[in-house]
């Protein structure tokens, strides 16, 4: 699914070049649950943005179901990201003016899904998280864990085959955090989901089938 | 996906309530400005429009040279309208307008009501709407007459006036006039002014056959003409000389006697001619207007700019999110745009009732009386303002804020640290134009002041002027009569007739050509003895005229001015060279008898007006030579002295309508413009001011909300709370001077070009510019030291644990 290949990141500071990633090279195939592990500032969040096309390395290239994504035109590379890829993040980012059914219904806004349709997919979400109760609820008006599960729910609505986790627990406590991971592992399993997450602790890392560990840029398999 | 914006927009607006109201309140205030001054504008440019042939009917004026000087007259001979109707066959028809002074005796009272003579061709060229009577033939007889409603009602209360009679002294005879017409009232916006109308045959009881039929240096009517469909104004206006000219060859060489056509719908904004019916307006002062409306708006842009500037951050990060969620640019640009214009739809509606409400304030500042009404332009207009106020505000947001890129706004990267260069620029062009208007403000204030305050020459207050209305021995009659019962009253100091008073500003002017050839003019009023004492006229040399004298009859007094034109040293006993027997017996210091708008012209006074107008080859005027009694009181209440005179007045001229005019209001009324615009500048810069810091004051809270966890820091540290409160607002401070220093040198030149309308002014001194500075520097202070001072005293505990 996933093909990186020599993948270079840099930035110019003080004219000379920070490397970010170096020559990362990476396979992930459909229906892996991998989790990418690494000191602060190694380079694990900018690699997840590549793979999540919301940034372009300095060098290298990547194929995404057979696509070259960084040959596309901007608006095909939008599709392809609107169509596979779902975002989860550490700090949840749920919009604040909007309610948990209105978060979890604006991507589907984005794909231009009709309201009927629109209406139906996020109630199926609603009932099969059991959030129902909470469709009216803000987000200041949730706890920590159940922001970070209209996160991942929202990220599912447009039932994407990848989604990218940045330390999806980095912000919750054990018990919620645990939950999350048991989400994200029944949906791999039952639904066939490829998951990427960055993570910071082993036992989330567990998790997963796959585990690489990055290093001033580098993965250290 | 547009209701979702709107649920997002309304929830946006209604969470951020302080930001809402701010912007809301600015961008209302903006339109009403602009509202209740494209009120202003408009109708000063819908002038004369509401004719359906406006753009086809023109008026005559006439430019003729003599003697190295240029008269230009709107007022033209009588017999020029059948001649252009004879000679130009692009000339559809014609209609002479003309005010004549015709008392009208109606159950035994005399009104001075104005009465116009037009041709029978009148209602053909314009739209005047006739209620009653027949626009086709008006005036079934030559003592027809026909009504305005307001005329109506005033001589005939709620009757109709039809069939009805007036008696009118035409030609010093009562003639008996039946009501064959009524008419809606003239609206404002008319060149044309009339209450009563009466056809043009009657002109044989004013003026003479020759007056009529060739008197071509005799100005005397208006002269409208309504041109054939197609037909080029620019050809018939080069026609007109090939049959002008050979009429008036024997005083005019070519091109020295030019009747030209102005499009009816010119004459009200073109203030380079003469005054008609209706004084034309300075086109400049609606450009102010519009400008100052321009810059309110733009003030109240700005602050929802600076505001958004200030709010991106927080923006910023629902971009990232959006962008993340599958978003693309144009749609968020599309939600931005669309807050905006939802703001602005709330703003416009508020203004819109701000505007309502004020709208008689705004009347009265004006003086004039605006509606505001539904009409397709009004709705154009804010449906404009929506749409550009929209687009202009919601820019930043729309176009900056939806660039931003995921990877950046969601790892924290774009800090707006402080206001950033674009947030600051935008704050010091607001207080730049509000300075420039305080600056402007205080100047045309003082400016006023200095006019109405100046020494004039002569004592303004206490005095009233009672005009006679009459003319030749009757008025010096009455006026005789009139004095003598007023000055038994120990209130009377002084009581005095003249042809003019003070209270014209415009006293007829003579021009004649002197023994060395030279063309000479000079004002002239005719007056009794006693003027000279009533006014506090100082003599300067020789005497004044004296009571009872005979020889006086054959002397004049001059002003200083005219002592001055002519070079002389010796003026006592010099008769003015050339054309007039009378000598001159003293010296009056000059006095300003015009407004302060010009300087002091030459003048002479006579006691008889004969011999002046017989060996003048020039007379003209603006107010009818008509006696006018000024009366001189001890001060006290106004409204008694008018009671007494309006009593005095019962006694002697019993059937005549009683007038009088306070002399300082009629003084002060030459600078009715300029104190109007006083107000409406002074209303402007209150407003931008406001406006201006109230973006402060939102911009304020922004800063100190993103800088509360410094301030903590500091506060533990050490920092006392004025330390605190001077760190926040001296940024602020420094952008309120830097306007001043830009504003400074605008204001002067916009100053400078104003005060030179008049020949008596000011000068621009640097404390209204250290004033105004200090004013905005205060105001701005004031606004951000609330914020500052709040937060600097919180519990550093508070601001550190909520981060
Ligand atoms: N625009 C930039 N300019 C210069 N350096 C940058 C820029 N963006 C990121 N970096 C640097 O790149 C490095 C990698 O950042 P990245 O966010 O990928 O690390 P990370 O592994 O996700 O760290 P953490 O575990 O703290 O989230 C960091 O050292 C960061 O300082
Ligand atoms: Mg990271």
């Amino acid at each position: 699914m996933i093909q990186l290949q020599n993948i270079f990141k840099w930035y110019n500071t003080a004219n000379r070049p920070t490397f970010i990633l170096k020559d990362v090279s990476l396979t992930i195939d459909e229906g892996a649950f991998l989790s990418i592990m690494g000191p602060s500032g190694s380079g694990k969040t900018t690699l997840l943005n590549i793979m999540g096309m919301l940034d372009q390395p300095s060098e290298g290239s990547y194929h995404f179901m057979g696509q070259d994504v960084f040959n596309l035109k901007e608006k095909q590379r939008k599709e392809l990201y609107k169509q596979y890829i779902g975002f989860v993040f550490q700090a949840y980012h749920l919009l604040d003016e909007l309610t948990v059914y209105e978060n979890i219904e604006t991507p589907l806004l984005y794909q231009g899904v009709k309201s009927a349709e629109r209406k139906a997919m996020v109630g199926d979400m609603l009932d099969r998280f059991r959030i129902v109760g909470k469709k009216d609820l803000f987000p200041s008006q949730l706890s920590g864990g159940q922001q970070q599960l209209v996160g991942v729910v929202r990220a599912l609505i447009s039932k994407p085959k990848l989604i990218l986790a940045d330390e999806p627990t980095g912000n919750l406590n054990s018990t919620q955090g645990e939950e999350i991971m048991q989400l994200f592992q029944q949906l791999n399993k039952e639904e066939g989901v490829t998951i990427v997450q960055v993570t910071h602790s082993e036992k989330n890392a567990a998790f997963g089938n796959r585990i690489i560990q990055l290093l001033d840029g580098q993965v250290q398999d | 996906m547009f209701r979702n914006y709107l649920k997002v927009g309304l929830r946006y607006l209604l969470k951020h309530k302080g930001y809402t109201f701010i912007n809301v309140l600015g961008l209302a205030v903006g339109i009403t400005a602009a509202i209740l001054i494209m009120l202003f504008v408009r109708s000063e440019h819908s002038f004369d429009r509401f004719h359906s042939k406006a753009d086809r009917i023109h008026r005559a004026w006439l430019q003729e040279f003599y003697e190295g000087q240029i008269f230009t007259n709107v007022v033209t001979p009588v017999p020029l309208a059948p001649l252009l109707q004879e000679n130009l066959a692009e000339v559809e028809t014609v209609s002479r307008v003309a005010g004549i002074g015709a008392p009208i005796h109606h159950r035994g009272n005399i009104f001075n009501y104005p009465v116009t003579m037009v041709d029978s061709t009148f209602f053909d060229i314009f739209d005047f709407e006739l209620i009653k009577g027949n626009r086709q033939n008006p005036f079934p007889s030559k003592n027809s007459i026909i009504l305005s409603e307001e005329a109506a009602t005033l001589f005939f209360g709620n009757i109709s006036p039809i069939g009805e009679t007036l008696e009118l002294e035409i030609g010093g005879e009562k003639r008996l006039f039946t009501v064959s017409g009524l008419t809606k009232n003239v609206p404002y916006e008319s060149s044309i002014q009339f209450g009563l109308l009466i056809p043009f045959s009657n002109a044989v009881h004013i003026w003479s056959d020759y007056v009529r039929t060739s008197a071509w240096s005799n100005v005397s009517v208006e002269t409208y003409v309504l041109l054939k469909e197609g037909a080029d104004p620019a050809k018939v206006n080069a026609k007109i000389p090939s049959f002008m000219q050979p009429l008036v060859a024997g005083n005019y060489k070519a091109g020295e006697y030019n009747v030209r056509l102005q499009p009816l719908t010119d004459i009200h904004l073109d203030n380079t001619l003469p005054a008609g019916m209706v004084a034309p307006s300075n086109p400049l002062y609606s450009y102010i207007l519009a400008t100052i409306g321009i810059l309110i708006l733009l003030i109240a842009c700005i602050n929802f700019i600076t505001l958004s500037v200030g709010r991106s951050a927080t923006r910023a990060l629902e971009v990232g999110v959006r962008k993340v969620l599958g978003a693309e640019r144009r749609q968020l640009i599309w939600q931005f745009w669309g807050e905006a214009l939802l703001l602005t739809l709330s703003a416009l509606l508020l203004g819109v009732l701000l505007a309502y409400l004020l709208l008689g304030q705004f009347n009265q500042l004006a003086n004039r009386e605006f509606v505001l009404n539904a009409d397709v332009f009004t709705l154009l207009f804010c449906f404009s303002l929506l749409i550009l106020i929209g687009l202009f505000a919601g820019s930043y947001p729309a176009l900056v804020l939806s660039s931003f890129r995921p990877v950046q706004v969601l790892k924290g990267k774009v800090r707006t640290r402080g206001m950033g260069l674009f947030g600051k620029g935008l704050v010091v062009g607001q207080f730049v134009a509000s300075i420039i208007m305080i600056i402007c403000t205080i100047t045309i204030g003082r400016q006023l002041h200095y006019l109405q305050q100046k020494d004039l020459g002569f004592e303004r207050e206490h005095n009233v002027i009672v005009p006679t209305n009459q003319q030749g021995s009757a008025a010096a009659l009455l006026a005789n009569r009139f004095i003598a019962a007023l000055e038994k009253n120990p209130q009377v100091i002084d009581a005095t007739t003249s042809l003019y008073s003070m209270a014209e500003y415009g006293w007829m002017q003579l021009g004649y050509k002197d023994d060395k050839d030279v063309f000479r003019l000079f004002r002239f009023n005719v007056i009794d003895p006693d003027f000279v004492k009533a006014m506090d006229l100082e003599v300067v040399e020789g005497r004044n005229f004296m009571e009872g004298n005979p020889a006086d009859s054959n002397a004049i007094l001059v002003n200083e001015a005219l002592v001055k034109e002519y070079g002389w040293d010796d003026p006592i006993g010099r008769k003015l060279p050339g054309a007039y027997p009378q000598q001159i017996i003293g010296v009056v210091k000059d006095f300003h008898f015009e407004s302060l708008h010009t300087s002091i012209k030459p003048v002479v006074m006579a006691l008889k007006p004969d011999a002046f107008f017989e060996n003048s080859s020039d007379v003209s005027y603006d107010y009818s030579p008509r006696p006018r009694i000024s009366v001189k009181f001890r001060g006290g209440n106004a409204q008694e002295h008018i009671a007494l005179l309006r009593e005095n007045w019962k006694e002697v001229a019993g059937d005549q309508e009683f007038e009088y005019r306070f002399l300082d209001d009629a003084l002060n009324a030459a600078y009715e413009q300029e104190q109007r615009l006083g107000n409406i500048v002074q209303y402007a810069s209150l407003l931008s001011i406001f406006i201006a810091c109230m973006g402060l004051f939102g911009l304020a809270t922004l800063v100190v909300q993103r800088r509360t966890k410094e301030i903590g820091i500091r506060k533990v540290l050490g920092a006392n709370v004025s330390t605190l409160v001077g760190m926040l607002t001296k940024d602020f401070v420094v952008l309120v001077l830097l306007a001043s220093v830009i504003a400074f040198p605008v204001a002067w030149l916009v100053l400078k070009r104003w005060l030179q309308d008049f020949s008596y002014r000011i000068d621009i001194s640097w404390d209204v510019f250290l004033l105004a500075a200090l004013v905005s520097v205060l105001v701005a202070l004031l606004t951000v030291s609330y914020h500052a001072i709040r937060a600097a005293l919180k519990n550093p505990v508070h601001s550190l644990r909520t981060e």
